[in-house]
């Protein structure tokens, strides 16, 4: 297994509050890492910080073993990295296909001299993104919505369309920010095997999930992260059998 | 007929006007009031060109009023937009306020008379109908161009842009240099309209650009319908031959004067009750 994602020493705080407490992190490709820990555990925090919206006071990230520390949000993207946000944040005036669309790591239509000037390879590439988001979408059956505002799709659609968007990067890297979070049923079982699909295609996969049985089903190791720290690193059913996590988390 | 001429010649430059600044505004989804001062940097350029330096042609100066113009709006988007993109919304206005005070206070402007004598170019009976042909064909070319740019992937960057910022960098896109772009190619439309202005009306004030002049582009744009190709286009010409309709009912002057603030006023609230979304925004409100 490879090493996609290592970060070392990673250090954040926002006055008195530490979100990111010297964590160290390393995740291989074909991995599905669970990420727990009660509300305010810097979770999320520490993708913003993997994916570039943050930047750490201290620490550093490595991808595929190349220091990417000074890279922005979008440059990071485009090497590989691709995430889901909790509250999703699709493009609410946009059809589906059009949400996927705007997801690959190289898009023609963000220069204008290239649309004004290579409008065949422009319609090519377009033509072949289309293919690909149609594709995913089949994956997920949901290809009959492709023309529907997203905002029209019911809301564990909409949370696999959030996912989609975010495969059209191809990247090497998958930060899943509560993928369950509201979303039961078939959409649940879809959610479940195209990320176990995912990470059997080689991506490394990093979950932050509160739904257990979510993690004890497709991860085979978990992080325990409390107050910005890691407090534990192992698998799932260490972690879960653990006494001091169970009180901290479970509250039992 | 000279009359209409020069109204229709004004209609074509506040089209390039408006739709430029739908372009900014409601399409990219920029704050900013300063548009006028972008179209009055492209007039000063050109006029001043083309009063020191005779030897270049007209286009060439009209084209280096549009260059002045990109290079003013990219410095100012690009410092004030990597603040904030509310900050853009202060340092337009400010960078309106401030320039205009500048072009008082310098001696080469003309100061607060204007700057005037600026050359004719184009002379004889045909002049106006030339310059009409002119100006038109350059509105139509505008609009046709942000049309192009608001369709297809661009356009669909620019809406995912807008929904939701965050989520567009994420995916990879480049919102800022995007934001830049599109507030250099609708400042530099604003400044070639600016430079046609000076070369037809051959003299220019500073007072034509003040903040009353942001208003009137924003009402432009929002009773036509932001966010739609056509709308700065009816809202210009509806905005501009309402005034003018007036005059020909011959109302005492104590009573013609405020009517035009009263009439603005009033369209705009108007809207702001019955058609939300502008004339040809179809019904409801603006996305």
């Amino acid at each position: 297994m490879t090493e996609i994602l290592r970060v070392e020493g990673l250090q954040k705080r926002f006055g008195g509050i530490v979100v990111s407490d010297n964590v160290h992190l390393s995740i291989a490709s074909g991995e599905i890492l669970g990420l727990i820990g009660p509300n305010g555990a810097g979770k999320t925090s520490l993708f913003n910080l993997i994916s570039g919206v943050l930047r750490p006071d201290a620490g550093s990230i490595f991808l595929r073993g190349q220091k990417i520390d000074g890279a922005p949000l979008y440059k990071r993207a485009r090497m590989g990295i691709a995430r889901t946000w909790q509250n999703m944040l699709l493009f609410r005036s946009m059809s589906v296909l059009d949400n996927l669309m705007v997801g690959p790591r190289e898009y023609v239509g963000e220069s204008i001299v290239r649309l004004a000037f290579g409008r065949a390879g422009v319609r090519a590439t377009e033509a072949a993104m289309q293919e690909r988001a149609m594709g995913i979408l089949a994956r997920m059956g949901l290809e009959q919505t492709a023309g529907s505002l997203v905002v029209d799709l019911p809301y564990g659609q909409q949370k696999l369309i959030g996912l989609a968007r975010t495969l059209m990067n191809d990247g090497d890297l998958l930060l899943l920010d509560e993928p369950m979070a509201g979303v039961e049923g078939a959409a649940y079982e879809t959610m479940q095997r195209v990320v176990r699909q995912e990470s059997e295609a080689g991506r490394a996969v990093c979950v932050v999930e509160h739904n257990v049985s979510f993690i004890r089903d497709l991860c085979s190791r978990a992080v325990f992260m409390a107050q910005g720290k890691i407090l534990q690193d192992g698998t799932v059913e260490e972690l879960i059998s653990s006494s001091v996590l169970t009180e901290l988390y479970f509250g039992v | 007929m000279e009359y209409l001429i020069t109204l229709a010649v004004l209609i074509a430059l506040n089209v390039i006007l408006a739709a430029s600044y739908n372009l900014v505004i409601g399409y990219g989804g920029l704050s900013t009031v300063a548009h006028p001062i972008f179209f009055a940097i492209g007039a000063y350029t050109t006029g001043l060109l083309s009063i020191h330096v005779p030897e270049l042609p007209a286009l060439a100066n009209v084209v280096l009023g549009m260059a002045a113009a990109v290079v003013a709006s990219v410095l100012l988007a690009g410092s004030s937009l990597r603040v904030s993109g509310d900050y853009l919304l202060i340092a337009s206005l400010g960078f309106q306020l401030g320039l205009l005070q500048l072009i008082r206070n310098l001696e080469f402007t003309g100061g607060p008379g204007g700057l005037s004598a600026i050359p004719g170019t184009i002379v004889g009976p045909m002049r106006g109908p030339l310059f009409l042909l002119i100006c038109g064909g350059a509105a139509l070319a505008c609009v046709l161009i942000i049309r192009a740019i608001v369709k297809g992937p661009y356009g669909r960057a620019i809406g995912a842009m807008r929904d939701e910022e965050l989520a567009f960098t994420a995916l990879g896109r480049n919102a800022m240099s995007m934001k830049i772009v599109i507030f250099a190619i609708g400042c530099g439309m604003a400044g070639g309209a600016g430079g046609l202005y000076a070369y037809y009306f051959q003299y220019i004030s500073p007072d034509q650009f003040e903040v009353l002049a942001s208003a009137a582009v924003l009402t432009m744009v929002v009773l036509g319908g932001m966010g739609t190709p056509f709308g700065p286009v009816v809202g210009a010409a509806l905005l501009l031959a309402i005034p003018q309709a007036i005059t020909f009912l011959h109302l005492p002057q104590n009573i013609m004067a405020p009517m035009q603030g009263i009439i603005f006023t009033l369209l705009v609230l108007v809207f702001l009750f019955l058609r939300p979304a502008g004339i040809l925004g179809g019904k409801g409100h603006p996305r």
